[in-house]
């Protein structure tokens, strides 16, 4: 079975000549599928720059990568936003829903963009709202619910397309810690259902909750620690 | 694309606009109000060349060829020859139109003279008009009350009149002038009709073009010429042919004009319209109608489209976050290039028919406050509808492909 995340020597530089600067230095991180996996480190560590390399928002400048075994530094834009529809789940710190869209819509997007017809569309959006909790809630706009609501209907909408990883970058980081810790539940039990799950935040508190952590200094994995065996499904 | 996928299209674009109602109107608004003042000036200028063109026929228009006498005169004296010879006569019109029968579907002559005219009320010094027989149809004359003259009285010059509106009141301000009788230079003269009214206002409050049209005293030419005149020549102050064909008067004004120099002593003292110059008239009046309708429509979309790019980029900035989201959850660019498109065509086609509802309205209102009828060609609303989405659609292009080539991390990243 291929690795959910076969990252090898992944380095990443913003700009060129005398100004370069040089994010990511030499990154090998590999991921089995079902794994929970926290990404920690300071900020401009390049923990985010990894994360949107790893989510194929952006390309690495050197070194390769493959995602269930698909290499996708050689894919087109088109190609990269095919991957991201149909294999990875993002979960902002910011939701990032749709304001002017109702909840079902919100959820409904990606399988827009794969292609799923309407009506098919709106049956599964409604599943997954019925998943995280919210089927009553699914006409409502995003800003007639709580912060954890929004963060749920996000979730809802990263599962929308079975992803093989969910990536969240600091998704409990606008929520108070009653609300956080129940999105982390959340986040623990879709990994127990065979998720791949990877967190971004700075938080050792929440890291300590995946099984394991990997912290990134200055563009490099300083360490790695596991904290819990992975329970084989 | 398949036709499903562009239903589906058309109905995510359609939710897009109902959720971002305020700017999709904003958007509209330029579409609208550059449609409309498309089609308010192509209805203006339908009207007012309509109009024109009504009073161009009212003159003539290129179906009708008048001749004029035309005296030579050499140091302020008529040459011996123009002496020897006698003008423009009634023979000259029985000639032409005995040259191409076929062709000439009328002639109508005037023969004019001032003199005291009486009448039980008043006494004026007045024009009279000499008519022949085809002048009250070809003329655009119609008779309100009593009768037009008969062939006899035609022939024999009968001591019958017709007035128009403004002769018939200034002479008979009380009852009916039918058959009442007016004396002209000593003759009695039997009033046997009256015409209709002439009006023709180019715009409504202006003055009647044609309100001297009113004041004609109607007599037989041949009264005119012998009885007041004296003339047994019968000369005559203009004669019009009318050719319906329309291929038929270049033609008919060469052969006239040669007849009449052979009947003439070889003498050209007669005018003719002009004919190859009203008809280089006609075309061009219209071909400038044409120019500065379609130049003030293209400018004013052209500022609707500018006003629209505008908006769409303005609102860009706003969408710059949803469209790093979109491409986040597997949006390509390709996709959010096709979506923006059909938003914007989508609004496009929308504000169109909004905006052709409310040119119509424009039109309306400017015509009225012209004072000229409303005209509006079907080719008025289809050009500017074409018009509208061809430029619709190009100044989509630019947002539209801005939109497309956000990064999807930068976009993520907007503030």
């Amino acid at each position: 079975m291929p690795l959910a995340i076969d990252a090898q020597s992944i380095t990443k530089v913003y700009g060129s000549g005398g100004t370069a600067v040089q994010a990511l230095r030499g990154i090998d991180l590999q991921v089995e599928r079902g794994e929970f996996l926290a990404l920690i480190g300071p900020s401009g560590s390049g923990k985010s720059t990894l994360m949107a390399i790893l989510g194929c928002l952006d390309r690495p400048s050197q070194g390769s990568y493959a995602l269930d075994g698909e290499p996708v530094e050689g894919l087109s834009g088109q190609g990269l936003a095919r991957i991201r529809n149909a294999r990875i789940g993002f979960v902002f710190q910011a939701y990032n829903l749709l304001a002017k869209a109702t909840v079902v819509r919100n959820v409904e997007l990606p399988l827009l963009y794969a292609g799923v017809p309407r009506q098919e569309r709106r049956r599964r959006a409604l599943a997954l709202l019925e998943q995280v909790g919210l089927a009553d809630q699914a006409h409502k706009l995003p800003g007639e619910l709580s912060g954890g609501q929004k963060q749920r209907v996000s979730i809802a909408r990263a599962l929308a397309n079975r992803p093989s990883i969910l990536l969240a970058d600091e998704p409990t980081g606008a929520l108070d810690s009653r609300t956080g810790a129940e999105i982390l539940e959340l986040f623990k039990d879709l990994n127990g259902q065979g998720n791949t799950v990877i967190l971004v935040t700075h938080d050792l508190g929440i890291a300590a909750q995946a099984h394991l952590q990997v912290e990134i200094r200055d563009g490099l994995i300083a360490t790695r620690t596991r904290t819990r065996i992975r329970e084989r499904p | 694309m398949s036709a499903g996928a562009f239903r589906e299209r058309l109905v995510e674009a359609s939710a897009e606009l109902r959720e971002n109602r305020g700017r999709a109107s904003l958007q509209a608004l330029g579409v609208v109000l550059g449609v409309a003042s498309v089609l308010g000036g192509f209805a203006i200028n339908d009207s007012m060349r309509q109009q024109a063109d009504r009073l161009f026929v009212r003159f003539g228009g290129l179906e009708k060829l008048r001749v004029y006498p035309n005296p030579i005169v050499k140091g302020g004296q008529p040459t011996a020859l123009q002496t020897a010879n006698l003008g423009l006569r009634s023979a000259d019109a029985a000639g032409g139109e005995a040259l191409d029968p076929a062709a000439v579907a009328g002639v109508s002559v005037r023969r004019f003279d001032r003199v005291l005219v009486k009448s039980p009320a008043t006494v004026q010094d007045r024009q009279v008009t000499g008519i022949g027989a085809d002048f009250i149809p070809m003329e655009g004359y119609a008779l309100a009350a009593g009768r037009g003259f008969t062939h006899s009285e035609l022939e024999t010059g009968a001591p019958v009149a017709i007035l128009g509106t403004q002769a018939a009141d200034s002479f008979f301000p009380t009852g009916s002038p039918v058959g009442q009788t007016l004396n002209l230079r000593g003759i009695p003269v039997t009033v046997v009709g009256t015409f209709q009214y002439r009006l023709f206002r180019f715009r409504e409050g202006a003055e009647n073009i044609f309100s001297w049209e009113n004041r004609i005293i109607a007599l037989p030419a041949a009264f005119v010429q012998k009885r007041l005149q004296g003339d047994p020549n019968l000369r005559l102050d203009q004669v019009a042919f009318k050719l319906p064909r329309a291929g038929d008067l270049m033609e008919f004004s060469r052969t006239l004009t040669g007849m009449l120099r052979t009947s003439h002593r070889m003498q050209t003292d007669f005018r003719l319209d002009d004919v190859a110059a009203r008809y280089a008239k006609a075309d061009s009046q219209g071909r400038i109608y044409d120019l500065v309708f379609l130049l003030s429509g293209v400018l004013a979309l052209l500022g609707g489209g500018i006003v629209n790019v505008n908006i769409q980029m303005a609102s860009l900035k706003d969408r710059v976050r949803e469209v790093g989201v979109k491409m986040a959850i597997g949006a390509s660019s390709r996709e959010i290039f096709k979506s923006f498109m059909t938003e914007a065509l989508l609004l496009t086609v929308l504000g169109s028919l909004a905006g052709l509802a409310v040119g119509v309205l424009f039109s309306w209102l400017i015509t009225r406050v012209l004072g000229v009828p409303l005209a509006m060609g079907l080719d008025s609303f289809v050009w500017a509808f074409l018009l509208a989405f061809g430029f619709g659609f190009a100044f989509s292009l630019f947002p539209a492909w801005k939109a497309s080539r956000l990064s999807p991390m930068e976009a993520l990243r907007y503030e």
